[in-house]
């Protein structure tokens, strides 16, 4: 048996918390890569937030050790972000395999992210291992949830392995279908170095390490590389494996799956997807499939406290070392001073950056309400990518606007399909079809328009249906759309923070709401405070917060000076938390009451 | 400095028995037998002792007992207590002597023990007329009290008479308020404070008030009132001299404006008392039981002392002078502190001006009458 025939490299697919984390960790307890006593739960989910989220952001590989028939295999599982936003990710680590584990929960059966990926799985033409996963649990169902995977996905499921992950029952079962069925690589070792990057992250001492699969040739310490894309080249200084954690070896060869570090000082450097070849004796043509990663959501983030503006900075620059995908601008508003526009690959990735800063680096921010890139023409025939409402050219101007679209699926038990049809078409969904997956569960297909799932489209979904539903996205383009710049005016002054693009038959709706929330967020003042929202010039909404009517002290005598003096300070000093716009101080829950219309 | 400390000084001493402590009081008092009160005089007999020579260069001009209830102690107290401090610090010849009484305590007796101890002021605790909402404040006086308090004081020919009243006890409304108002109008009072309720932590109402038992006036209210009780009082001719204070002509407090004018000095001597002293103040236990301890046992009462710092006078100037309708003297300002507040605070000031909630007039700068209610707000602004 040759080298590459005991090589194989798979991932593992599933809907979040069907158990993709936690088989996967058994997997190396089985095969003894970690010892049970350090395996902390989850082990290949390094990050809190993933943790404590349930999904995996970040991948890392794992080359585990597996003696079958008297044959020793090396098994890389590589493991892959559950969420839509990380689809290029995604599909960048499947390229890398030659087969996938599909984990369906017995006692959920298939959900929306389950064929999402299943079906990225399936174009990368990926050997697909059905696993039915909890059935140690009395809910599950597992003859019911074999034949969802046959009718809906079309995969057979007679072999299918029956496991619990949790308890570690029948994981054997998992590693022998691996061998058995997932296709050893193939690749020749003795051509030019093909190596195709699925990942990459910064270590403080090694630079930006590449994670790859070798798909031909070797490579050593000591090679000159060129990363194709970026055209770049640079000294290989270690290449190693994952067991899981980094070990150095001698050499990746054809099939291996690793990591190349070659002191490279920035993971922009390192892109996924990328090729990487020798320097010297380079292949002529790149591995398929690359594209730049591209942000598709946006936010302003602010320091709450704007001497923490050089804090921010450090802490975004941190955090994009190992997430490339990361884009910030520096952006000045009028109300909140300095701070930066931020491009995110989804929701998710813009949610867990945000959590980030705050709980890595203790920083306090206020992020603005999220936008979607927009393409406005103006008369003079120009285009404009349009991401922060403050750079919308003027009304007048605009001949046509375009906004970014997005195929939805969403799948619920039938008695909410009523709720989740209304809210999809509140949302602007066009309704595209119902598949019925049984005889409780619903597939839906909508198109609708990204900028009305920014904000609270998931919540809402998991809301109407008490969690039960799923739902997954993709980008499907741009489509002509009548979009409005909707202005807040506070005591006449634009706040250019509150401003947001909407569609023109939610802007009045979005404004009176956006107006009466802010009415209770802002204190009084000592002047009344008109609010309003208007549209090029045209108030379209108005609220009033009412001048204060009592704000005084009692008796201030004697001793008493002092305890309301310092009575006042706090009082002064509670304002200076406030951002001033004009003559009007605004806490920062009125930047925030703008994600929260519908409460 | 040196100018204030040639000013006459103020000496306010506190009186902490009560019989029963009102609801919404955060002031240091307690319920106590004549012994005690035996006890606490002659502590505070040791603390005149202790304190009197610093004072020896120094002049008074203005006495005020408060309390707590002074007027429950046993008579012959006060006159004691005005021998002691005649003997230990001198005092101009028309040293305002005032001292607080709750109709409920006050006997003919007493009343003339004070006039002839030298008291020329006297302050009655009415706070509020309607005899529900008193009792529910746990305060003792009955309408019968106040009636013979008045009739006494108005056969008398004693004039110097002020009165408190409450604005905002829970329940209370517009009209209760100015019954109250217009019956002390007919008494032929001279002054009068009144006070918004504060509901401070500690306090019983404070305890109702998280349990939900009471419902706290509306601000709007709140406002209507303290509106109101002003035109009508000025309409008596009286003159809004601070915030809560009013007074007719030449019967202003002398000894409560020693708190609200500039760094001038004054001594507190008994439990819990505070003084301001050229620069630093006092701070006296508010502990019973330590104050007498600490004195058998010859140690000064004092429990903290601080310098105030040169930001914090210039807060305290700002939000003492703006509580008077003299208001705030800039030059004076200028010259303290080195600033300029018409240029620093331009543009706020520019903005309040404009909206007629205070003006800038021969250098000052005062708030104007109907905003005083919301002074708290005008004060930060400037702070």
């Amino acid at each position: 048996m040759n080298r590459l025939e005991k090589i194989r490299n798979f991932c593992i697919v599933a809907h979040i918390d069907h158990g993709k984390s936690t088989l996967a960790d058994r997997l190396m307890e089985y095969t003894n890569t970690v010892a049970k006593r350090d395996l902390s739960d989850q082990m290949l989910d390094s990050m809190d937030i993933e943790r404590e989220r349930g999904i995996t952001i970040k991948l890392t590989p794992a080359c585990m050790k597996y003696k079958y028939n008297g044959e020793e295999y090396t098994l890389n599982l590589i493991d892959t972000p559950g969420h839509v936003d990380f689809s290029y990710e995604v599909s960048r680590s499947l390229a890398a395999c030659e087969g996938a584990i599909l984990v369906v929960d017995a006692t959920q059966g298939v959900q929306a992210q389950t064929l999402a990926n299943v079906y990225l799985a399936l174009d990368a033409n990926l050997e697909i291992i059905p696993v039915i996963n909890k059935i140690d649990l009395p809910s599950a169902d597992i003859a019911g949830t074999k034949k969802e995977i046959e009718d809906i996905i079309g995969i057979p499921c007679d072999e299918a392995c029956e496991i619990s992950a949790k308890t570690g029952l029948n994981i054997e079962s998992v590693l022998e279908a691996v061998i058995k069925n997932v296709p050893a690589p193939k690749g020749n070792e003795n051509t030019q170095l093909k190596a195709l990057i699925f990942d990459s992250y910064y270590d403080s001492y090694k630079g930006a390490v590449s994670l790859v699969r070798i798909f031909d040739g070797t490579v050593k310490a000591g090679d000159e590389i060129l990363f194709m894309q970026t055209n770049k080249s640079f000294t290989v200084t270690e290449v190693g494996i994952f067991t899981p954690n980094s070990s150095a070896i001698d050499q990746l060869t054809a099939g291996d799956v690793g990591y190349i570090a070659a002191s490279v000082k920035n993971v922009s450097d390192t892109k996924v997807g990328d090729t990487i070849t020798l320097k010297n004796n380079p292949v002529e043509k790149a591995l398929d499939g690359y594209k730049e990663a591209t942000s598709v959501v946006f936010c302003g983030i602010f320091p709450l406290d704007g001497d923490k503006y050089q804090e921010l900075q450090d802490a975004l620059e941190k955090l994009k070392l190992n997430d490339a995908s990361i884009h910030f601008t520096k952006e000045t508003s009028l109300a909140l001073g300095h701070g930066f526009r931020c491009g995110f690959l989804g929701l998710l990735h813009m949610e867990i950056i945000t959590e980030r800063l705050e709980r890595e680096f203790n920083l306090e921010i206020i992020t603005t309400a999220p936008s979607v890139e927009y393409k406005v023409y103006d008369n003079k025939g120009k285009v404009y990518d349009v991401t922060n409402p403050s750079e919308m050219p003027p009304m007048a101007n605009i001949t046509k606007m375009e906004e970014p679209i997005v195929k939805m699926e969403i799948i619920t038990p039938k008695e909410y399909l009523g709720g989740i049809m209304d809210l999809c078409s509140d949302r602007r969904g066009v309704y595209h079809d119902m598949q019925y997956i049984d005889a409780n569960r619903t597939k839906l297909i909508y198109t609708m328009p990204l900028n009305e799932i920014v904000y609270d489209f998931f919540d809402k979904i998991k809301s109407i249906s008490k969690g039960y539903a799923s739902m997954d996205y993709e980008l499907a383009g741009y489509q002509d759309s009548q979009l409005v710049k909707l202005d807040i005016l506070l005591n006449g002054e634009i706040c250019d923070a509150l401003s947001i693009i909407v569609h023109k038959d939610k802007a009045y709706q979005r404004g009176r709401a956006l107006c009466e929330r802010l009415k209770t967020v802002i204190p009084r003042h000592l002047f009344e405070i008109p609010i309003q929202a208007v549209i090029g010039g045209k108030v379209i909404a108005r609220e009033t917060i009412s001048a204060m009517r009592k704000d005084v002290l009692a008796k201030c005598y004697g001793g008493d000076v002092t305890r309301k003096r310092k009575l006042l300070e706090k009082q002064k000093e509670g304002k200076k938390r406030m951002r001033r716009l004009g003559s009007v101080d605004l806490p920062s829950e009125a930047f925030v009451s703008i994600l929260k219309l519908d409460d | 400095m040196s100018d204030n400390e040639n000013r006459p000084l103020g000496l306010y001493i506190h009186i902490p028995f009560c019989n029963r402590k009102c609801d919404y009081c955060d002031f240091v008092s307690y319920s106590m037998d004549s012994k005690a009160q035996q006890l606490y005089l002659e502590a505070l007999f040791a603390e005149i002792d202790m304190q009197k020579s610093k004072f020896v260069d120094r002049v008074f001009d203005s006495i005020f007992i408060g309390g707590g209830t002074p007027s429950i102690v046993y008579e012959g107290f006060i006159a004691s207590l005005a021998r002691k401090i005649y003997s230990s610090f001198h005092f101009l010849e028309k040293t305002e002597f005032t001292i607080e009484v709750n109709p409920s305590s006050f006997t003919h007796e007493k009343f003339l023990e004070y006039v002839q101890a030298g008291v020329n002021r006297i302050s009655v605790g009415v706070q509020c007329l309607d005899e529900k909402l008193l009792r529910e404040q746990g305060r003792i006086q009955s309408m019968e009290n106040i009636e013979e308090t008045f009739k006494m004081l108005n056969n008398s020919l004693f004039t110097n008479v002020s009165s408190d009243v409450m604005i905002g006890l829970p329940g209370q409304t517009l009209d209760s308020v100015m019954s109250t108002i217009n019956y002390l109008l007919k008494q032929n009072i001279k002054h009068i404070s009144t006070y918004t309720l504060q509901i401070e932590r500690h306090t019983m109402l404070y305890s109702k008030l998280r349990k939900g038992k009471i419902t706290p006036m509306k601000d709007k209210t709140m406002e209507t009132i303290f509106n109101q009780v002003n035109k009508a009082l000025v309409k008596e001719g009286f003159v809004r001299y601070e915030i809560s204070n009013y007074a007719k002509p030449g019967f202003e407090c002398r000894h409560n404006k020693k708190y609200w004018d500039d760094e001038v000095s004054y001594l507190g001597l008994g439990v819990a008392a505070h003084s301001y002293i050229d620069g630093y103040r006092y701070y006296n236990t508010k502990r019973l039981d330590t104050y007498i301890d600490d004195l058998n046992e010859g140690k000064s009462p004092v429990y903290k002392r601080e310098y105030v710092s040169d930001e914090e006078r210039r807060t305290e100037r700002i939000m003492l002078s703006l509580r008077t309708s003299k208001g705030l003297d800039l030059e004076k300002f200028k010259a303290d502190f080195n600033e300029d507040l018409l240029r620093t605070h331009a543009d706020i000031i520019k903005k309040m001006t404009d909206k007629k909630m205070v003006e800038v007039k021969d250098n000052f700068l005062k708030i104007k009458d109907e905003y005083f209610a919301v002074s708290n707000s005008i004060i930060v602004e400037l702070l």
